[in-house]
């Protein structure tokens, strides 16, 4: 966790912006909350039912730990839209990109439960001696 | 019945370890909340799944319960839940997700 899910019409990413796109939202997701890389997933579909695209091209949906700030959220949408806008030639009023928070406590991932946004760097040290151990 | 919504790589799982997880994930929630489990299985398309900007293997499961459930069983179900998922997959435990979320207030 974080998963970015981006849903788009038949050929509208090509399999070039893919790997791109998902650097660019490693890299933002990061940037922006100091988050680690090894926690960003960015997943692609195409027509996909289960996240409908509703008269969009794009649909990008970020499902984040808990505890980011409107401005954080906001500068994430903004910077992961562009990126699709640049890498895939799609027009910005055809992506749509929306966000939602999931407790940390919620989520078990690496082996352990996920930590709060901010103590990452202690769990990754512990984890890490466990899994070293 | 619960939602459950399992996030796969294409071609990653077998049909036959596919089986044994809905039938394991069934398992799990009949032994964790006394419910069935409703599975939305969900492959993500090859060259299509990415985690740290790589080429991703991870598989995630989001499962959410019935009714609240205090943090404490949480972390004991999360954990008997990802290393169930991993036992039958052969995956690391660095390669499975799970999430089981509260349900969404009304």
């Amino acid at each position: 966790m974080p998963l970015y899910s981006c849903n788009a019409a038949a050929g509208a990413i090509s399999e070039d912006a893919k790997p791109k796109i998902a650097a660019d939202i490693t890299r933002i997701h990061c940037d922006v909350t100091g988050a680690p890389p090894t926690f960003v997933h960015a997943f692609f579909f195409e027509d996909a039912p289960h996240q409908p695209l509703s008269g969009k091209t794009v649909f990008m949906f970020g499902r984040i730990r808990g505890g980011r700030t409107d401005a954080q959220k906001a500068q994430i949408i903004e910077e992961i839209t562009a990126s699709i806008h640049t890498h895939a030639g799609i027009p910005l009023d055809d992506i749509m990109m929306l966000t939602d928070d999931t407790p940390a406590k919620w989520v078990f991932e690496g082996g352990a439960v996920m930590p709060e946004p901010g103590e990452e760097a202690e769990w990754l040290a512990k984890h890490h001696s466990e899994t070293a151990a | 019945m619960i939602p459950c919504t399992c996030l796969v790589q294409e071609g990653q799982l077998s049909s036959s370890t596919e089986s044994a997880l809905r039938s394991k994930l069934d398992g799990f929630a009949y032994e964790s909340f006394g419910v069935g489990i409703d599975i939305n299985w969900i492959e993500v398309p090859k060259t299509g799944g990415f985690t740290a900007s790589k080429p991703s293997t991870s598989s995630l499961v989001l499962i959410q319960a019935p009714a609240a459930i205090p943090q404490d069983r949480r972390a004991i179900l999360l954990e008997e839940l990802c290393k169930g998922w991993a036992a039958e997959t052969g995956q690391t435990l660095h390669e499975v997700v799970g999430v089981i979320s509260d349900p969404v207030a009304a």
